[in-house]
């Protein structure tokens, strides 16, 4: 593997007391080449104090601000500190961090913008999610194909790994959950966003991101700025001619 | 409602319509808020364009007239009023994230610094005390 570039592994927590510390340790074992930086989004719970014991690097929010800003705040910090690429992973272990090598792997042979680890691309089947889940991320999914002329199967995954040349672009504008809205982003500006098969376990601690209302206004608001997204890429790639 | 009035009506809401969206993009309104609009503003257009439904929203509350100018201009400038406060706002939150952002930041890289090395101004002080 490459270990010539510079590699931050970035988790945004929100009240993820219950599961940080296992996350932190699994990543440490499976990935010890890597940098790791935990957001914590302004977590109500112990969340803080287990990271201050594992003597991780923390970036704070003094506030929530969002998944979406978190992630943003993980990019800022790679892009100041000169890291090539960005591995975001969810902190409540859904993911397996032992998966991220492959990932990685084929981010690098790909040579991919933004590689998604995604639990869809080999099945199709969105079965195993909630019926509200399933329509949303079909339609999405649909949506992406349809402005970004790329079929990405799962528009919601939290596993990502992100080269430096996206940082910018990502950064500049704002997203909401750098889902759908980012991805067809990307591909509008010309970068490359592919996918990867991973599995992913059951969320074991604490609560979903996704409110009751939330699944509501989530995929009203993501419709609006994927749509406006398209609108800025084209104002931003005319800019740059 | 006269045509003339539906039309005046109708361009005032697609210019609401658009600087929405632009606000949205630019940033300067946040992307909840901007929902929140365009339904009202779908919405309104759908009574417009649809008179026996304005005619049958008008029995419904009692009203006498399907459109009082007066009403209909002040309604105007206060939802327009309301979009500006809502741009001030959402200005003024995405500088508070921008600071608790670079706080955050900030703070992480300050931790990785070498910390200066400490005086020990304890040890001097008791050695001061044993002295005594």
């Amino acid at each position: 593997m490459g270990t010539t570039l510079r590699v931050l592994v970035a988790i945004p927590a929100y009240n993820e007391a219950g599961s940080i510390r296992t996350v932190v340790q699994r990543v440490r074992t499976s990935l010890p080449d890597f940098d790791l930086l935990v957001v914590n989004d302004g977590s109500r719970d112990a969340t803080g104090q287990i990271l201050t014991q594992l003597g991780v690097m923390t970036t704070t929010h003094l506030c929530n601000l969002g998944y979406g800003r978190a992630i943003q705040t993980a990019l800022t910090y790679a892009q100041r500190s000169n890291y090539d690429v960005l591995i975001t992973l969810d902190a409540d272990g859904q993911h397996y961090p032992e998966q991220v090598n492959t990932l990685y792997t084929e981010h690098l042979r790909g040579g991919w913008d933004v590689l998604i680890g995604s639990r869809y691309i080999e099945s199709h089947d969105y079965s195993q999610s909630p019926v509200g889940r399933r329509i949303g991320m079909r339609i999405f999914s649909w949506l992406v194909r349809l402005v970004g002329r790329r079929h990405i199967y799962d528009t919601t995954s939290g596993l990502k790994i992100i080269r430096r040349s996206v940082f910018a672009p990502l950064t500049r504008w704002h997203f909401i959950d750098f889902h759908a809205e980012a991805i067809v982003y990307l591909l509008r500006l010309g970068y490359s966003v592919g996918e990867y098969p991973i599995t992913v376990a059951e969320r074991r601690h604490g609560q979903s991101m996704y409110s009751l209302l939330s699944h509501v206004t989530y995929p009203l608001k993501t419709l609006l700025i994927l749509l406006i997204a398209v609108v800025q890429a084209e104002l931003t790639r005319r800019s740059q001619r | 409602m006269t045509t003339q009035g539906s039309i005046v009506l109708i361009a005032v809401g697609l210019i609401l319509l658009f600087w929405i969206l632009d606000l949205v993009r630019r940033d300067r309104l946040y992307v909840g808020y901007g929902i929140i609009f365009i339904v009202t503003i779908f919405g309104a257009l759908l009574v417009l364009l649809a008179p026996p439904l304005l005619r049958g929203i008008t029995r419904l509350v009692g009203a006498l007239f399907p459109a009082s100018a007066l009403t209909l201009l002040a309604l105007c400038f206060i939802v327009f009023m309301l979009v500006y406060v809502l741009a001030q706002i959402t200005v003024v939150s995405n500088r508070l994230v921008i600071v608790v952002q670079e706080l955050a930041i900030r703070q992480a890289k300050a931790s990785l610094e070498p910390r200066p090395p400490e005086t020990n101004s304890e040890d001097q002080s008791a050695r001061r005390g044993v002295d005594r």
